[in-house]
């Protein structure tokens, strides 16, 4: 049946068999093409999910964190403010939190240690993230000599470990109880980080912080929105170092479609000119290249996107790892959850299809334009 | 049938520019339909843009060219049969008219080099609605006509010369033209190997198609073939004869 498809699959025909002539060329390029989207859709799909890990791990923050500023900087705060906090209007809970940081001068590591704001564990007892467990070699039931602020051991025993899955969060956590937190910082028994808050409705959030800055002027309320805040641009501190490789990424894209644009070579010309004189119109020339160009740039878009993703998500990124993951000598090793954020293939898409598609059409249409008679001269 | 009337054709290169000129002046001729007329003249005569005019490649700077009898989707058939001035029409008809109505043999063969001698052949009727499948068989058959079909899937760049210039008549008949437009089709063969391309093109003729060739071989133009032979010299027709 005659079908004005026909022309098209006619036409598809012919530009994949017109591709395959030039198998090493075409080859080489769908490979530099497909390295080029990989590169740039691994940190798109790697950043993106370091993002989301950030927004669940703040999904479970408190309204509002309340610290104590001694000159500046960040110092105890006295349990009592959270009584007086808790009878102000609108505020739901108050509650004191102990956490802060240990540096191994044995395995030359920090940890974060934490005390859960209901017992988790019974003093003497810690709970340790998986890069914990596997940097001091220890396992569930062995015992951990810290030393503390007055030089002297403390002996805890490992009651159980978190499970790899958690490591972005937990990779140097330690979890232990209050007294053991105060006996290894020799910390006043009265006193606590900070204070987490919660308030009722979300609106009298600023309200409540005012309210505490007005009852202790050396109070510093930091809302869930500005912590949230914070993440962000040290993951986009962490993307904007990524922006460095993208650009760099996106340069070399540019600079190989520039070529292809501008590549066009004498012999492709003649063909555009035969192929004109015996009956095709731009528009069939056009759709020809046009087919070219999608079967390279879409196979390496698809083909670079799987590469990416496979990359990012069940090898953990392992090309970026020691240049984006972690910020102490334990990098922690986790998969990160597979998402993809379609803003960011559409994004993708745009930067290495149309491009390179244009690129190769603009050429074709120049040439294409001749007069067929052209070809009766050459 | 399909008529080719050219009346005062003239077709001018670089129009208002110093090097200016008129490769076809003022020309008029009428060509029969299921005959084979011989352009005749040196190297720069004019045939080729002569040739390059009537087949719709380009268009004339002034003066009419009409067609009858030539099938088009952008007409109605009484409009064609009665014929219409092809010298104003946009690129799109020319070329739907170019690929319907003429199968070129150019004098350099002008094959597309990396792909198979079938693919060649079929490329006029790719951008055509027609199956893929339908004139793929259509092609297998001007192969074996042709006796090049153990070549099917050779590269072009592989043949040697004379079956260079039967796989561009195979393609040149793809979409069953009615006219056929050589330049110079004998002019890289040998004796032997133009007196056969003759012996096609009396199967042409055969085959009541119209035939217009531009060559200076005698083996062309002094063939009995040849129902008429017109001279060109300068752009201009000076001698027009029926063959003895």
């Amino acid at each position: 049946m005659n079908t004005s498809l026909n022309r098209h699959r006619n036409i598809i025909d012919f530009a994949l068999s017109s591709l395959l002539r030039r198998k090493m060329k075409n080859f080489s390029l769908l490979a530099l093409y497909t390295l080029i989207v990989f590169v740039i859709a691994s940190l798109l799909f790697f950043v993106h999910a370091l993002k989301r890990e950030a927004t669940l791990l703040l999904a479970d923050a408190p309204d509002m964190v309340v610290q104590r500023l001694m000159a500046g900087r960040h110092d105890l705060i006295p349990v009592a403010y959270a009584e007086k906090i808790r009878s102000l209007p609108g505020v739901s809970t108050v509650t004191p939190r102990l956490w802060g940081y240990y540096y191994d001068p044995v395995f030359g590591a920090n940890y974060t240690l934490t005390v859960p704001p209901k017992p988790t564990v019974e003093p003497g007892n810690i709970l340790v993230g998986a890069e914990v467990s596997r940097n001091q070699r220890v396992s569930e039931g062995d015992m951990v000599a810290f030393r503390t602020a007055a030089h002297v051991p403390l002996l805890l025993t490992v009651k159980g470990i978190y499970p790899a899955a958690s490591n972005l969060v937990a990779a140097d956590l330690i979890i232990m109880s209050a007294e053991d937190f105060q006996a290894m910082f020799d910390l006043p028994k009265a006193h606590a980080t900070d204070l987490a808050v919660t308030v009722a409705n979300p609106r009298e959030l600023a309200t409540v912080a005012t309210k505490i800055v007005e009852a202790f002027p050396d109070a510093r309320p930091i809302l869930k929105s500005e912590m949230l805040r914070t993440y962000d641009s040290i993951f986009d501190w962490r993307g904007g170092m990524m922006v460095v490789i993208l650009s760099a990424a996106v340069l070399s894209f540019v600079i190989f479609a520039w070529d292809k644009a501008t590549g066009l070579s004498a012999e492709e010309r003649r063909e555009i000119g035969i192929l004109k004189s015996i009956g095709w119109e731009t528009a069939d020339v056009l759709y020809l290249k046009l087919w070219e160009g999608i079967v390279i740039s879409l196979s390496a878009f698809l083909l670079g996107g799987l590469l990416a993703y496979g990359h990012v998500f069940f090898f953990s990124a392992s090309l970026f790892e020691h240049a984006l993951k972690g910020w102490a000598v334990l990098y922690p090793r986790f998969k990160l959850v597979p998402t993809v954020d379609s803003y960011h293939l559409a994004v993708l898409f745009f930067l290495t299809v149309l491009p390179y598609t244009t690129a190769t059409i603009v050429p074709a249409w120049l040439a294409a334009t001749a007069d067929p008679d052209a070809a009766m001269r050459s | 049938m399909t008529v080719i009337e050219l009346s005062h054709v003239t077709k001018s290169f670089n129009v208002g520019k110093s090097n200016q000129f008129t490769a076809v002046d003022d020309v008029s001729l009428a060509i029969e339909p299921g005959r084979l007329t011989i352009l005749k003249g040196p190297s720069g005569s004019g045939k080729t843009t002569l040739l390059s005019l009537i087949g719709c490649m380009s268009r004339p700077s002034s003066g009419r060219i009409r067609l009858r009898g030539v099938r088009t989707a952008f007409l109605p058939a009484e409009e064609t049969e009665a014929g219409f001035d092809i010298s104003s029409l946009p690129e799109r008809f020319l070329t739907e008219i170019r690929r319907t109505t003429f199968g070129f043999i150019f004098q350099q063969f002008n094959l597309v080099r990396g792909v198979s001698v079938l693919e060649n052949i079929m490329l006029p009727a790719y951008p055509t609605t027609e199956s893929h499948a339908a004139f793929q068989a259509r092609a297998r058959e001007l192969l074996r006509l042709f006796d090049i079909s153990r070549h099917a899937s050779s590269r072009v760049e592989w043949l040697s010369g004379g079956e260079l210039q039967r796989v561009a008549i195979a393609r040149a008949l793809i979409n069953d033209p009615a006219v056929i437009i050589a330049d110079e089709p004998t002019a890289h063969l040998d004796s032997k190997l133009s007196r056969e391309f003759m012996e096609i093109v009396a199967t042409f003729k055969a085959q009541g198609k119209t035939v217009l060739i531009a060559s200076h071989d005698p083996i062309a133009y002094d063939s009995h073939l040849a129902d008429r032979v017109v001279e060109m010299r300068d752009g201009r027709t000076t001698a027009d004869w029926p063959h003895p």
